[in-house]
């Protein structure tokens, strides 16, 4: 019956037209304080997100911890509702992905299919294990509940995953306790394997693991897609891997892509900062060791309230004046700067791009009002600034408009969200 | 300092046929089975291998962090020879054969009495450990859990800048000197702040402020004097991380046992830790072990490295001999199956097999059973340290049967 079931399956899918679309997505989560849990705004945690996995293909997905990256594949896998945006999924329906196919307006029958085609592993093998069923109800629990199999048959269906995963028989009757960390992989991917599905949402599968360990379950995860043509979505900070599984590169920063193409353009040929930060900070066993390894300055952003324009450009090393530059950054200046950060009084925010900061003293004024035109803010935010004059206890500063920083074609399928090097630039 | 003038500098800390053996159910694992190497002075030295093969536990013998039970030491040594120390009892400073010809003396960590382990950890061998959110204490402030360090180890220092002169006599001089040492009463606590006290336990605990903002801003925090007041959960964990070397450089150590510092980090947060750890170590001369998986990341910040697997060094060398010509079969392994630049897509050459159980192992190579040039001989004796070049060493039975065999020179012999 498996057999059957999986040519009757092959046949249906080919290689290269889109299994799954991303379109705008959105996840805030809402920051509740006080005894009403009142809303007091929202971490942003996914915020308008695009992007495709074509049949068969793996898309690497990666980014710091805290840029969204696990949040987008919870959404993917349906284990999160989004805010806004949409998931189209192909469950067969035929034509093109459109709005029949979002997977909170389908009807129940195709949700079933569009669940049984997803499936997912998780990074702590241990925590995504019960630790008390026995292998064959693990990875046999999903056989039954959509009915596929029971009795004798659901063991040998159990027996012949536990054996492509390079497993056997004679763990059947064992619990997840008794096996190592790779092992236990092994039985999640025979688990997430189990109803044939066509997209597996791997998140970070083998950071938890040794690199011996890691090689044997990538080569397992490459023999498995060629097999059964996989789609994945391979969630990693670990860039090596990603260089080494992926197709299709997707570089996420702050709930937002900041670069996405195929992997060779990426890493050969990356066109925003924010990537080429990350491929400079990964020490690989091919670079010249001499070389110091490059640093990036700053810290991430507080993802409730996200810079303007790029989002990158509180960080980024080669910032223009066009990068989105806010009142925002100035607060985030003055948080840095103890003294001047309890002296100030009050922002007179007119829009995001003009404000009047007031001050407990003149001394505290005349300091900021130094600083921002010293050398102690990027070049970059100078230039951005429009006014900037010294009102007694007051600054008042005043940026100049800019556009907002959407991704934008790089040729052959690579997009890249940065100003420079922006069509007509 | 290069690898080249490397082999001048004295050695300040020796493993010396390291045993370590934890007590279970189902019989004795041997963690750690007759481990040794030397670390020389203002020296990286790393240690790697997965998980399980005994790195860490090798790593906390030199702070007799062991926990004794379940463990046991059944056998070597782990010497040090803490700079400035007093001379050698043998040779009177000369520099004999047992002080290594440097004339300190040499203590052996894991017989050291309680008391001289205390002023010796923290003060002359200090560690990072790997999780800073778990290493540090959630209910103490960042300021005083770096007190502490100051308070163990530099409460003279203290008292001197609180205007307490040794030979000053009396109750405040010395309720002052337990404040200094954190073996202050109750009492002393309670006149704290009352006049005849208060002034100099101001002074003393501005001094002690200073101390723990220096050491702060040695690590590159930004607005020292904020974080001091912060839990750590209020600090991100790259943060936290300077903390904890903040913590670790605090006294000055000779050695550093740092115990994967960046494992539970971010690329960008770690490439800035590891600049902070190496720019730090060069300027001080500290030496470090740096104990790591990561292949990559020790080839660029170590000096030499040694590679164990299960509970044994397997090879040891400079970082240039190990990654560009790996002996042992295992190291070839363990090189061969991280992804890298320059290897294509698909398969990854991969160790078949995984680790042997470590419970009353049989005698033989521990990877005879993974091995690809596996031998009779493998599995009958253990194999010995085989000097391949000068300064590199592999154990394993293929350099003696010929390709390029050399004979274990007196460097070799005497670890």
């Amino acid at each position: 019956m498996m057999q059957q079931r999986l040519s009757e399956k092959s046949a249906q899918r080919k290689a290269g037209d889109t299994l799954l679309s991303v379109r705008n997505l959105c996840k805030h989560f809402p920051i509740r304080e006080g005894i009403l849990q009142s809303t007091v705004g929202h971490v942003r945690a996914v915020d308008g997100v695009s992007f495709d996995i074509r049949r068969g293909e793996t898309v690497g997905l990666v980014g710091e911890s805290g840029c969204g990256k696990t949040t987008l594949s919870q959404c993917v896998a349906g284990l999160t509702t989004p805010t806004s945006g949409e998931i189209l999924f192909d469950t067969g329906r035929g034509g093109p992905l459109g709005q029949e196919d979002r997977i909170d307006a389908m009807p129940r029958d195709r949700y079933r299919t569009y669940r049984r085609n997803t499936q997912m592993v998780f990074q702590d093998n241990f925590a995504s294990l019960n630790p008390r069923e026995l292998v064959i109800d693990c990875i046999g629990r999903p056989l039954r509940v959509y009915n596929e199999a029971s009795g004798s048959e659901l063991t040998e269906r159990v027996v012949e995953l536990l054996e492509q995963v390079g497993l056997g028989r004679q763990h059947l009757y064992r619990y997840p306790h008794q096996f190592s960390g790779g092992q236990r992989q092994r039985i999640s991917i025979a688990r997430a394997l189990a109803l044939d599905p066509e997209l597996i949402v791997l998140d970070e599968p083998t950071s938890a693991l040794d690199v011996s360990v890691q090689a044997q379950i990538l080569n397992l995860l490459w023999d498995l897609q060629k097999h059964r043509h996989l789609a994945y979505l391979f969630v990693t900070h670990d860039l090596s891997v990603v260089r080494h599984m992926a197709d299709r590169t997707v570089t996420m920063y702050l709930g937002r892509v900041v670069e996405q193409g195929p992997t060779e353009t990426i890493f050969g040929n990356a066109a925003h900062p924010y990537t080429k930060a990350l491929l400079a900070a990964k020490p690989d066993l091919d670079d010249d060791p001499s070389v110091p390894i490059a640093t990036l300055e700053g810290v991430v952003p507080d993802p409730a309230r996200p810079p303007k324009g790029c989002r990158f450009h509180t960080r980024c090393p080669v910032a223009t004046p066009d990068c989105g530059w806010e009142v925002d950054d100035i607060v985030r200046l003055l948080e840095a700067d103890e003294t001047l950060f309890q002296s100030l009084q009050g922002v007179a925010r007119k829009t995001d791009l003009e404000a009047g900061l007031t001050f407990a003293d003149e001394t505290a004024a005349a300091a900021l009002h130094a600083a921002l035109g010293s050398d102690r803010v990027p070049l970059a935010m100078r230039t951005a600034t429009e006014t900037l004059d010294l009102n007694g206890k007051t600054v008042n500063i005043r940026f100049r408009e800019t556009e907002e920083v959407s991704l934008t074609d790089r040729g052959e399928g690579h997009q890249a969200a940065c100003v420079l090097g922006r069509g007509g630039q | 300092m290069t690898a080249h003038d490397m082999p001048k500098a004295p050695v300040i800390a020796e493993v010396r046929d390291l045993r370590v053996q934890f007590d279970s159910k189902r019989g004795n694992v041997h963690a750690v089975d007759g481990v040794g190497f030397q670390i020389r002075d203002g020296e990286m030295l790393g240690l790697v291998g997965e998980t399980g093969c005994g790195k860490s536990v090798t790593g906390r013998a030199f702070l007799n962090l062991i926990p004794r039970p379940p463990a046991k030491i059944a056998g070597g040594r782990v010497l040090f020879r803490p700079r400035g120390g007093a001379p050698c009892p043998d040779c009177a400073g000369e520099g004999c054969e047992a002080c290594g010809r440097t004339g300190t003396e040499t203590v052996d960590l894991l017989t050291l009495p309680p008391k001289p382990m205390r002023a010796i950890r923290g003060a002359r061998i200090a560690m990072i450990f790997q999780d800073p959110g778990k290493a540090l204490n959630p209910t103490l402030t960042i300021g005083a859990q770096l007190a502490e360090v100051f308070l163990q180890h530099r409460s003279e220092a203290l008292l001197a800048e609180a205007g307490v002169s040794p030979e000053e006599t009396g109750w405040q001089a010395n309720a002052l000197r337990r404040m200094a040492r954190e073996e202050d009463r109750w009492l002393d606590r309670r006149l704290k702040g009352l006049p005849p006290l208060s002034s100099a336990a101001a002074k003393l605990d501005a001094a002690l402020d200073a101390h723990v903002a220096a050491a702060l801003a040695e690590t590159q925090i930004p607005n020292p004097a904020r974080v001091m007041r912060a839990y750590p959960h209020e600090l991100s964990g790259g943060m936290r991380q300077r903390v904890m070397i903040a913590q670790a450089l605090a006294c000055d150590p000779d050695l550093i046992i740092a115990d994967e510092p960046t494992t539970a980090l971010d690329v960008t947060i770690q490439a800035r830790i590891l600049d902070l750890i190496k720019t730090l170590q060069r300027k001080r001369r500290t030496s470090v072990l740096y104990i790591s998986h990561d292949l990559s990341l020790v080839r660029r910040v170590c000096d030499r490295v040694a590679v164990m697997y299960a509970g044994r060094i397997a090879e040891i060398g400079t970082v240039a001999q190990v990654f560009a010509d790996p002996r042992h079969p295992y190291t070839q392994g363990l090189i061969a199956a991280v992804p890298r630049a320059g290897t294509g897509r698909g398969h990854l050459a991969s160790i078949p097999g995984s680790v042997p159980e470590l419970v009353d192992p049989p005698p033989g190579c521990r990877f005879a059973d993974r091995c690809a040039h596996v031998m009779a001989e493998c599995t009958r004796a253990n194999p010995v340290a085989r000097e391949v070049a000068p300064g590199h060493q592999s154990v394993c039975f293929l350099e003696k049967t010929g390709q390029t065999a050399a004979p274990a020179t007196s460097e070799a012999s005497t670890t």
